[in-house]
């Protein structure tokens, strides 16, 4: 019991931990497309325009995609304590 | 673990608030001056303000002198020619038209441009049979290129007032592409040379780095 309680808190962990790695992709990627200049500079030429809008269009998904994660994993995990106790 | 979700949402929040703050350092013009000269509606159709661009040039603002600017006729032409600042708008008629630039970032503005016919300019230069090109030069190394019967075929006015004022340094003076049914990186600002050419295959700036040729606005702006 202790081990499925265990791997359940690491599973919302990782999920939380992606989450906030999304977050902050869609936020520089967002950036990386309106504040071009700026970030080109700040990141060496890594991150163009181009890449960053590459990447902005498609980053939706995992967002979404985590982002239901985390709130539907926490909700079932929380019911499941209660109705255990 | 609480000191690495302080440090991540602290950068999520001090990473839009710098680069506000550098952009709004960077592109502040006199807004108040131009609002109070532009019209906001033309034959009933609300236009968009001047300062509703948003900047996204390759290089920033550029700051282009009347006294020295020459517009550059260049390549598979008759006559190579150079005009003043004056003669452009001087010698060819000038033509009104509101159209809507919509930006790949997500935003647009609806304008009332006005210049003359980049057609009437080449006229006078007399293209080449051979010309099927026509690459657009501007003063900071942005060029950007269109079919010539695009050119040839639409209306496609080289503007010079926008709402009715001088186009201001920020948004393209001397002169702006109005490249109707085009993507906004199309419509190359601060102009200096047309140049006609028989590459079909030339890219401009944003087009060698994977924008579309074309730049249809019916199409997506990637290849």
């Amino acid at each position: 019991m202790t081990d499925r309680v265990t791997g359940a808190v690491l599973v919302q962990k990782i999920i939380r931990w992606l989450l906030l790695v999304a977050v902050i992709l869609y936020v520089i990627t967002g950036f990386g497309i309106t504040e071009f200049r700026t970030v080109e500079t700040l990141t060496f030429g890594l991150l163009t325009k181009n890449v960053a809008f590459r990447i902005h269009e498609v980053l939706w998904i995992p967002f979404a995609v985590l982002l239901s994660a985390h709130i539907l994993y926490s909700l079932v995990l929380r019911l499941w304590r209660r109705y255990r106790t | 673990m609480r000191k690495k979700v302080f440090v991540a949402v602290a950068f999520l929040v001090a990473v839009p608030v710098v680069l506000g703050a550098i952009d709004s350092c960077a592109t502040d013009t006199d807004g108040n001056e131009l609002e109070s000269r532009e019209i906001s509606e033309y034959q009933g159709e609300d236009l968009s303000s001047v300062n509703d661009f948003r900047e996204n040039s390759i290089n920033g603002p550029q700051y282009i002198d009347e006294e020295d600017y020459q517009l550059e006729i260049t390549g598979l032409v008759d006559n190579p020619r150079a005009y003043t600042y004056d003669e452009v708008i001087g010698d060819y008629q000038s033509y009104k038209k509101v159209v809507t630039l919509n930006c790949v970032e997500g935003w647009d503005v609806t304008i009332l441009w006005e210049g003359p016919l980049v057609r009437d300019l080449l006229a006078e230069a007399g293209p080449l049979a051979s010309a099927n090109t026509i690459i657009f030069h501007a003063y900071d190394g942005y060029t950007t290129s269109f079919p010539i019967d695009y050119i040839m075929d639409n209306d496609i006015i080289m503007a010079y007032k926008m709402n009715d004022i001088t186009l201001p340094p920020e948004r393209g003076f001397p002169f702006q592409l109005v490249a109707e049914s085009k993507w906004g990186y199309k419509w190359i600002k601060w102009i200096t040379e047309i140049e006609l050419s028989d590459d079909e295959s030339y890219e401009g700036y944003w087009e060698s780095r994977g924008y579309s040729d074309s730049g249809n606005l019916d199409a997506s702006f990637f290849d």
